[in-house]
């Protein structure tokens, strides 16, 4: 109970009631010690000298007595009565003879009669002391035989009065407790000042991390430091973020550093912290507190300067960026951007599901989570479909990284418009298409010549027969028919492939069939071919997996690599006296997860310096305008939309082979 | 007649033999230069048709053999349609005409009829060219193949005509085959006689040369007309 009351009063009170209790105790110890030896002292003391008194009287009497002097007894007991301060101590005197008859007394009054008795002395006893009242007073009745020789001849009493012995105790006690009361008074004014001292500090430290945890530093006080000679502009990691501080790179300690860390600056020896070398551990905590502080502070600062860094980007972005829940895919907040580009207002953007802009694929959010994504751990999808708010579908980038927004997994979705870019990219491959149709044109025309000439001499042969008046022979008749029509057919069939590839593709993906790509292009070109003296192979496989990706674009990648392939054994011949036959190979096959389309030739091959540049844009090993070198860059853009790669091996002189890899759709 | 026709295209070959069966030849077929070298070298037909565009050996690499081995053999060569650089270059090549593609019955048939007349005229390779006044036109009459050959006779035509000051009348036979060279000779004597202040006509010439002409810009130099009653200057 007590101790609970104790716990529960704060730490100064506690300092000052146990430094207190244990002052009044010991106190009242002494107190009672002292009262108890000084006043049994004082008492015994006294009662020595009546003693003393009565015995001197005794010694000196005992002649007066035998002699039944009375009268000089008498003066003898008065002037030991009246001698010095004693009159006030030494009550009476009266003096016995055997038969108890009293002989004289002090008393100016007559003797009281309740007296004699009152304190008898047994036969041998020395002294006897007994407290007797007499006349509404007491007095300590000292009895002390006279002797002569063995025998006792009277008694002297010697009555020591009480109230002077009380009075002299009051005084005494009254002396002791003034002492004892000043020093309570004392070590109460003691106690209270030091518990204070080693409190205050605790105090204000106290009020300080207060101050802190609501959030204000300036008000706590704690780096105005007394003596003026510290100034936050001091610390040269104040005012310059980008200063490296020693509190903040021990932290990073853990982290990967950069090789040449050494090179910044760092303070070895911080300005700002301080260290008493001498002084009381409250000092060293406030010290160590205040460093503290500071820590905080420039962490504080730092923080709220990179908080408004980000802020400023996030609000600034030139591409919109969302934040979105993991696990209800609702938009958490979005930049001004997004509101621009995608239409909604920020309200109704906040809380939106994010689905009704584009895809969110909550399986790879939360493996973002997991350490999915690259380095930073983000995931970078290209060419997603979005919608704005009036149902217009824009492309965008998609680059999706793991954050942890107000304790819940989110993801920071950043997405590039690149509508225009598409298109453009669209455009380009389209333009190239027409530019290889306009190549392909002589080849075409030469195509589209047969089946004519084979219907025109058909035609003409019957209107021949018709103006002779021959009559046909029905064979013949049927021979001819057949292969007009059959004609037409490839006509049409021609036209119909030339007119697929110049088509200009949609921007949506579909289900691809390699095969079709390579029966579709190799139509086109394998009879031109032929003429060039280069055979075109084809081995497909059979059951090929389908790919998303669109028809139209793969023919053009395809038609780029196989007439590269051309012109590179074309090259080849240029320098030999017999030229071998081109040969062509178009292969598809399936590699574990991914559907393949490999293009080989025995033409010139590319020599090892060049092979990793083939990919760049306007990088071309033809004449000056035979090539504009974007072929293979826009290849290689293609293949890599629909999420496939090139890879090249080539040997010089020997031939190159293309491998195009699509995964699965 | 007989005649050799070489084609890559099946249905081309197959066509060729019913028209020209229907018109009235014997036809042999190879379906490419090589196979089409070996027929003639067994059959020795007099006029081979061959296509230009061809895998393997081509039109052009046939008839450069073809006339390696014996120079008499006609050839007409099958260019695709409009393709003139083929033709003059088969032409350099002595073919003796060329027919485009597709194939058209009268232009089959006249480059058949200027061939049959062509080897009916004693196989002679050197033109017969004859000048003479009408009308106060100097009239130069050309009969036959204008080859390389007859190279100076065309010069000495045209000396002539130039010294008489008069307007010049070219006058081709409708089998007149001209060779490359000689095409190139006409012109620079055409050109020559234009510089001199001649006005110069021309009639007859089958529609190929003509074409030929055209590619060559000489008929920009010279007015063609249907026959020698036409010519107005």
């Amino acid at each position: 109970m007590i101790l609970k009351a104790l716990a529960r009063l704060n730490l100064k009170n506690k300092f000052f009631i146990s430094i207190l209790a244990v002052i009044l105790i010991i106190s009242c110890v002494i107190a009672l010690l002292a009262r108890w030896i000084l006043v049994s002292g004082l008492t015994q003391e006294l009662e020595l000298r009546g003693t003393a008194v009565a015995q001197s009287i005794a010694a000196r009497g005992g002649t007066y007595l035998l002699e039944d002097n009375i009268p000089e007894l008498l003066s003898l007991i008065f002037d030991e009565k009246q001698l010095r301060e004693r009159k006030h101590l030494v009550d009476y005197i009266y003096v016995e003879n055997v038969d108890k008859r009293v002989l004289c007394h002090t008393f100016t009054r007559p003797f009281p009669d309740e007296l004699p008795g009152t304190n008898p002395l047994g036969e041998s006893e020395q002294k006897s002391v007994r407290l007797v009242s007499l006349l509404g007073h007491e007095a300590y009745d000292i009895a002390v035989p006279v002797k002569e020789g063995l025998y006792r001849i009277g008694t002297v009493h010697v009555g020591l009065s009480k109230e002077h012995i009380d009075s002299l105790v009051a005084k005494l006690r009254v002396m002791f407790l003034g002492f004892i009361s000043a020093v309570i008074i004392i070590t109460f004014y003691i106690s209270h000042r030091l518990a204070g001292y080693i409190t205050d500090p605790v105090v204000r430290l106290t009020r300080i991390s207060d101050d802190l945890s609501r959030g204000s530093f300036d008000s706590s006080g704690i780096l105005d430091l007394p003596d003026g000679r510290w100034n936050i502009t001091d610390c040269p990691a104040f005012s310059d973020t980008d200063m490296p501080c020693w509190h903040f790179d021990d932290q990073r300690k853990g982290e990967q550093k950069r090789p040449d860390d050494k090179t910044l600056r760092r303070c070895k020896e911080c300005v700002f912290y301080r260290k008493h070398e001498d002084g009381d551990e409250v000092a060293t905590l406030t010290d160590s507190f205040r460093n503290m502080v500071w820590s905080i502070r420039l962490y504080r600062r730092r923080l709220s300067e990179s908080e408004n860094t980000y802020r400023s980007l996030f609000n600034s972005g030139p591409d919109p960026i969302f934040v979105v829940d993991c696990t209800t895919q609702k938009v958490l907040d979005a930049n001004p951007r997004a509101e621009e580009v995608y239409g909604f207002s920020r309200n109704e953007l906040v809380g939106m599901d994010f689905t009704t802009l584009g895809p969110v694929q909550t399986r790879e959010c939360m493996m973002l989570f997991e350490g999915g994504g690259d380095e930073a751990g983000c995931v970078r999808t290209p060419r997603v479909v979005h919608h704005r708010k009036n149902g217009v579908p824009m492309f965008v980038n998609v680059n999706a990284c793991p954050i942890s927004y107000r304790g819940r997994p989110a993801i920071i979705v950043a997405a590039t418009d690149v509508t225009e870019v598409v298109e453009k990219d669209a455009q380009l491959i389209q333009a190239s298409k027409m530019k290889s149709l306009g190549e392909m044109s002589a080849g075409v025309a030469h195509e589209l010549n047969q089946p004519l000439n084979a219907i025109r001499m058909g035609s003409d042969f019957l209107a021949m027969s018709l103006e002779q008046g021959v009559t046909i022979h029905p064979e013949h008749f049927r021979q001819v028919v057949t292969e007009m029509s059959a004609q037409v057919d490839r006509a049409s069939g021609i036209i119909n492939t030339l007119r697929s590839f110049g088509r200009k593709a949609d921007l949506f993906d579909e289900d691809v069939n390699l095969n079709a790509t390579v029966q579709a292009v190799t139509s086109l070109i394998s009879r031109q071919f032929l003429l060039h003296q280069v055979d075109i192979k084809v081995d497909l496989a059979t059951e090929l997996p389908v790919i998303t990706a669109q028809d139209n674009r793969l023919q053009q990648v395809l038609f780029n690599l196989v007439t590269n392939a051309r012109d590179a054994i074309i090259e080849r011949r240029k320098g030999m006296e017999k030229a071998a036959r081109g040969l062509i190979e178009i292969r598809t096959f399936v590699d574990r997860e991914h559907v393949c389309l490999s293009v080989s030739d025995n033409g010139t091959g590319i020599p090892q310096h060049v092979l990793e540049k083939v990919f760049e844009p306007f990088f071309t090993t033809k004449v000056t305008g035979e090539g504009m070198g974007l072929g293979l860059a826009i290849s290689y853009g293609i293949v890599r939309d629909y999420k496939g790669d090139i890879g090249i091996r080539s040997r010089e002189g020997e031939g190159t082979t293309f491998t195009l890899r699509f995964p699965k759709a | 007649m007989r005649i050799l026709v070489i084609d890559d295209e099946m249905p081309t070959l197959k066509m060729f033999v019913l028209i020209l069966n229907a018109m009235g030849h014997e036809v042999l077929t190879a379906e490419s230069g090589e196979q089409g070298l070996e027929v003639l070298r067994a059959e020795h037909p007099p006029l081979v048709l061959t296509d230009i565009k061809m895998p393997g050996m081509d039109g052009i690499e046939v008839l450069q053999k073809i006339k390696e081995e014996n120079q008499a053999t006609e050839v007409i060569v099958i260019t695709g349609h409009g393709d003139m650089d083929l033709a003059i270059k088969a032409l350099n090549l002595d073919a003796t005409d060329f027919i485009n593609k597709p194939v058209r019955r009268e232009a089959l048939q006249g480059a058949l009829a200027r061939a049959e007349e062509r080897i009916q005229l004693a196989r002679s390779k050197a033109a017969a060219i004859s000048i003479y006044l009408r009308e106060g036109d100097a009239v130069i009459a050309v009969r036959g193949t204008l080859s390389t050959s007859s190279e100076s006779a065309l010069k000495d035509a045209f000396r002539h005509a130039a010294r008489s000051r008069n307007n010049i009348v070219l006058d081709f036979a409708e089998n007149t085959s001209i060779n490359g060279a000689a095409i190139s000779v006409l012109a620079e004597c055409v050109r020559n006689a234009r510089t001199e202040g001649q006005r110069i006509a021309m009639v007859g010439l089958s529609a190929n040369f003509r074409q030929v002409f055209e590619v060559m810009g000489i008929t920009r130099q010279i007015a063609a007309f249907a026959s020698l009653d036409d010519v107005r200057f």
